[in-house]
């Protein structure tokens, strides 16, 4: 009987135990990210793999020398690489980037590309705003039109 | 390596002991029961992992077999047949109860059918797919096995085949139904709040008493170690991550140690120590999910989010330090993707009293709360016999008070020169396997504490070379995750791509434990049970 | 100052003057007008009840809640309403069609009468009775066979484990909650609620008879939080076991309503707690000489906000109950009933006789 009002009453403190932590959490700040509204001022970690991009300088050049290294590293098939032959100014016929597909759709984001990447051409932006309304709109084109490769970094990979 | 060839030779003088990674031994067919049950006998109770193979000509499975007394034990099985029309082994699903579910998926994916198995369905695949996908001759043609635009039926979903021999050494294939006519079976899952993922029980009910539970697997099979054959070795490191998302670090942790045992490759003491903070982390994430959900089943949401809430500050430092939140992608063979971020030593150091303190909590809001604890008490116990007999390792089989930690049976990345106890309870029940991972988050903070103090300088990366090839040859390497004793078996045969890879899920084994455990509780338990087990389904489904 | 029992008896002598030859129109008329007062009131509580449990259980979980919708997201609620009524209502095969669609009335008719019934101030009360708590006992266990058809009906395994919880549960905590009401109804000598509230001018019940108004208080609570199927006791929808219990299979205005009802259970539960118990309307009042400045402060306060403010401060602790505990099993829902609160319940309406023939 006395082990009986015991249970009850350890119980009912115990309850009220509880109740205090969750009284305590009520009156703590909240943890919710406000998510648009706070675009912009939230810092997002400098490493976070969001999107894949080309880098391109003012005079709309990219580093890509088209080794296709980031397309055999692939797992998924995500990157495509376009070549086409071109003429130097000193006569030679050279191999150059065309076009630069990424399809964000099948990308697994585990860095691959970027990391065998011998140039550092490709890189990650912590861009996560993926959504789009058609499949094809995830299929991005990195490099820019018009652009090309640029000069000194070709130049000392070549010696 | 002495005693295994003692027990060999008195089966049969004619097998050897092969002394490859573990002691190796080659059984023939005819052999294999014999051997199993000696090696049962003396002492080698635990079947940590059943491989299926296709070597071309044959077809074979592999056997890990472990003892839960002589921890550092191993010894491997290896068995044959040459029959590829009609394989069959017989069952050692007799003799260690975890080869039940491992044997369906040797027979779902490569055809080999186990005599006197009692429950030769299909695990993965539907009844009526055509071929074993894992076979090397496999015709992936789509026309073979078009998308199917109905549902099983009942009863092919029910109807259990087994292979027996009669009187004259025949083989006889039967079936018999699984639940009765009579009996009120109701569907948990596959679309189910508290499965934690798309396992899909049938649950045979007599009011709210539970007669049998008949899990089905499968509905998230992706076959991840098929496409590891197609794949190079980095890039089999990202499916490594989708097996078990919550112990994700640690599976990936495992690939890579299974390929640097191959290459022979030194991994720098920084990387070390940063992996195992990794890994410890990613353990407290986990477990702290684990709790958050093991409450929320029992309808305590609010501790959920609390759980959710201090998952998020490791979240944070993942992704600060490696860059992704779930799936980090932050161990490489050879070390670590990059050097950590100049805040992660200030964030660890931040967070380990907040966890501390936040674990004094939980205990106040959940672990002491009467109906908590009635809820918990009293049911769902698992003996430690039951556990290594079912091969639940990690913090179920602790509490059930086996001492399986890989950490300090097989110590790899510096484990046995850190000071952590292994947290074993006795009893087995509910509440100690809730208990127990509250405690593993204390002893996860203190790994991590003496790490962080002392990082070592120095390279975060060895040289690899850009091409990895591991030698022809079979590796097998364990590792502790959230969830018990994670395996990565790899066969190469010297390409840049493996044989075959098998990961030894520990999630399969928790889910076979559910059927004994949930045996006369009641419908709310169910839950708890599979909550307090905290399986993961794409680990099991792989 | 601010009563509405002025404006109530405004618009009967209106009615009455306009009309005196036809009292039977003005009757009418006054039905029809109370008949919608709390049919709106009763939808606009609801609306208020889930905006504010959704804003409570958030800030219990160290989040934010709703806030979209409008400042604070008050509008929430409003938006949720037009998405309930514009949702389509699936028409499920192999249900047994006319009990499912009565299932949902039968619940919102039980929880309708009895907030009918309840005081919310000095004369705003719809239906008197001499046996007002008698009557609000009867009509507020209306509600489980409701639940019970709705789980029957719905041809579903888990709709009917819910709902044979419901029923379990609801004829269980009846018991320990009528005897807990009872207990009071020995001190106030009288059944009829208008009696009852007037009785507490002086003093509320739970300070004129201490310790077993407050152990009969502590255990309406209780019981009375089992009866809504809400907190630890919502077993009948423990959504980790039975999806959604007994309304699994509803959908648009029909689920609504289950919603509203459960809702406006919770308030009608606090409600009679606070007649009961807390005073009704009957503001604060401290029976001393000193005291008089006080009290006349406290008569200021209009008394149907008096009324509101008990029942809310009643409803936060349902909220605050409901979001810090876990659910408890069948079997255990049953043992703390009989095994406990029952048992208690009992003893401590004979305290109260003896307190009553004592004092």
């Amino acid at each position: 009987m006395i082990q009986y009002f015991k249970d009850l009453f350890n119980g009912i403190v115990n309850l009220l135990k509880g109740m205090y932590i969750t009284m305590l959490n009520f009156c703590r700040p909240k943890v919710t990210e406000q998510y648009p509204e706070n675009r912009g001022k939230k810092v997002y970690a400098e490493r976070f793999r969001g999107e894949l991009i080309m880098p391109h300088n003012e005079k709309n050049e990219h580093k890509c020398t088209a080794c296709g290294i980031c397309q055999m590293n692939c797992p998924n098939g995500t990157i495509r690489i376009e070549t086409k032959q071109i003429t130097t100014e000193d006569g030679k016929s050279k191999k150059v980037l065309d076009k630069y597909f990424y399809d964000l759709a099948s990308c697994t984001f585990c860095g691959l590309c970027s990391m065998n990447c011998p140039q550092k051409a490709i890189v990650w932006t912590n861009n996560f705003e993926h959504s789009v309304f058609t499949r094809e709109a995830m299929r991005i084109q990195l490099n820019k039109e018009g652009s090309k490769v640029e000069e000194k970094k070709a130049v000392t990979s070549k010696e | 390596m002495k005693k295994i060839n003692d027990i060999i030779s008195s089966v049969n003088s004619a097998l050897t002991v092969e002394d490859c990674q573990y002691p190796t031994i080659n059984v023939p067919v005819e052999q294999l029961k014999n051997v199993a049950k000696k090696l049962f006998e003396n002492g080698y109770d635990f079947l940590i992992n059943l491989t299926g193979m296709d070597y071309k000509d044959s077809l074979g499975v592999i056997y890990h077999i472990s003892s839960s007394v002589d921890k550092n034990a191993m010894v491997v099985l290896k068995t044959t047949t040459d029959n590829r029309e009609n394989p069959v082994i017989p069952t050692v699903s007799d003799i260690w109860e975890s080869a039940n579910l491992y044997e369906r998926e040797v027979y779902d994916f490569f055809g080999i059918r186990f005599i006197n198995h009692p429950d030769m369905r299909r695990i993965f695949l539907r009844q009526d797919w055509n071929g074993y996908p894992f076979r090397k001759d496999y015709d992936s043609n789509p026309e073979l096995n078009p998308v199917p635009l109905e549902n099983q039926t009942i009863e092919a979903m029910e109807d259990v085949p087994t292979l027996t021999v009669n009187k004259d050494g025949d083989l006889v294939a039967n079936s018999k139904p699984l639940f009765g006519k009579q009996e009120y079976v109701i569907n948990i899952g596959p679309q189910h709040p508290a499965t934690h993922g798309v396992l899909h029980l049938r649950v045979s009910l007599d009011g709210e008493i539970i007669n049998k539970v008949d899990p089905n697997f499968g509905y998230i099979h992706r076959g991840i170690e098929k496409m590891c054959e197609t794949k190079t070795y980095p890039q089999i490191l990202q499916l490594t991550e989708r097996l078990d998302y919550l112990s994700g670090t640690m599976n990936r942790h495992a690939f890579c140690l299974c390929v640097e045992k191959a290459m022979g490759l030194e991994v720098p003491a920084r990387a070390q120590a940063v992996r195992v903070i990794f890994d410890e982390l990613t353990r407290i994430a986990s477990h702290l999910l684990g709790w958050g959900c093991t409450c929320m089943d029992m309808g305590s949401i609010t501790a959920f989010i609390y759980g959710m809430r201090d998952r998020e500050k490791i979240m944070d430092i993942f992704e600060e330090t490696g860059g992704g939140r779930l799936m980090v992608g932050y161990n490489v063979i050879g070390g670590v993707a990059n050097d950590v971020s100049p805040k992660f030593v200030d964030q660890v150091k931040e967070f380990i009293p907040y966890m501390r303190k936040m674990i004094k909590e939980y205990h106040t809001l959940f672990t002491y709360n009467p109906i908590a604890r009635g809820r918990m008490e009293n049911i769902g116990f698992l003996t430690k016999e039951q556990a290594v007999a079912l091969g639940t390792t990690g913090p179920v089989g602790r509490a059930s008070g086996w001492s399986c930690d890989v950490r300090k049976i097989e110590p790899y990345a510096g484990y046995d020169k850190l000071d952590f106890e292994e947290v074993i309870r006795t009893e087995g029940g509910t509440l100690d396997r809730y208990l127990i991972r509250l405690d593993e988050i204390e002893q996860s903070l203190r790994i991590i504490e003496q790490l962080i103090n002392n990082l070592p300088e120095g390279d975060f990366k060895a040289k690899t070379p850009a091409i990895i090839k591991l030698p022809a040859g079979e590796y097998y390497q364990r590792v502790e995750n959230a969830r018990g004793d994670f395996g990565v078996y790899i066969n190469s045969t010297g390409e840049k791509n493996p044989y075959r890879v098998k990961f030894r899920s520990p999630c399969m084994t928790l889910i076979s434990a559910l059927d004994p455990l949930c045996k006369n509780e009641k419908i709310a338990d169910l839950i708890m049970i599979g909550a307090s087990l905290d399986y993961v389904i794409p680990c099991a489904d792989r | 100052m601010l009563e509405l029992d002025k404006l109530v008896n405004l618009i009967h002598e209106g009615l009455t003057s306009a009309m005196p030859e036809m009292a039977w129109l003005v009757s009418l008329i006054e039905y029809v007008l109370i008949g919608v007062a709390f049919l709106a009131v009763y939808c606009v509580l609801a609306l208020v009840l889930i905006y504010v449990e959704r804003k409570v259980c958030a800030f219990f979980q160290c989040r934010i809640g709703p806030n979209r919708v409008g400042p604070f997201g008050i509008f929430q609620s409003i938006a949720d309403m037009v998405k309930i009524l514009l949702k389509e209502i699936i028409a499920i095969t192999k249900t047994d069609n006319v009990l499912f669609k009565l299932a949902p009335f039968i619940v919102l008719t039980g929880s309708l009468c009895t907030f009918g019934a309840l005081p919310f101030g000095k004369g705003l009360q719809g239906i008197d009775f001499n046996v007002g708590v008698f009557y609000l006992l009867a009509i507020s266990s209306l509600g489980v066979v409701g639940i019970l058809l709705a789980g029957w009906a719905s041809n579903n395994k888990y709709t009917l484990i819910g709902a044979m919880r419901s029923g379990a549960q609801l004829v269980s905590y009846e018991l320990s909650a009528s005897i807990s009401i009872l207990t009071m109804v020995i001190l106030a000598g009288s059944m009829q609620l208008s009696t009852i509230v007037e009785k507490q001018a002086d003093a509320w019940f739970i300070f004129q008879a201490p310790l077993p108004a407050f152990i009969a208080f502590v255990i309406y609570l209780i019981a009375g939080h089992a009866e809504t199927n809400r907190g630890p006791f919502d077993l009948p929808e423990a959504e980790s076991e039975l999806t959604a219990g007994y309304h699994t299979e509803y959908s648009g205005i029909q689920f609504g309503f289950f919603y509203l009802a459960e809702y406006l259970n919770m308030f009608i539960i606090a409600g009679i707690a606070t007649t009961i118990f807390l005073g009704g309307w009957q503001p604060f009042h401290i029976n001393a000489e000193w005291a008089s400045g006080f009290n006349s402060i406290m008569d200021y306060i209009p008394s149907w906000l008096w009324f509101f403010a008990k029942v809310f401060a009643l409803v936060f602790l349902s909220l605050w109950v409901r979001w810090s505990f876990p659910r408890l099993r069948i079997d255990q829902l049953l043992k703390l009933e009989w095994k406990i609160l029952m048992p208690i319940s009992l003893i401590n309406m004979l305290v109260m006789a003896v307190w009553v023939l004592i004092f």
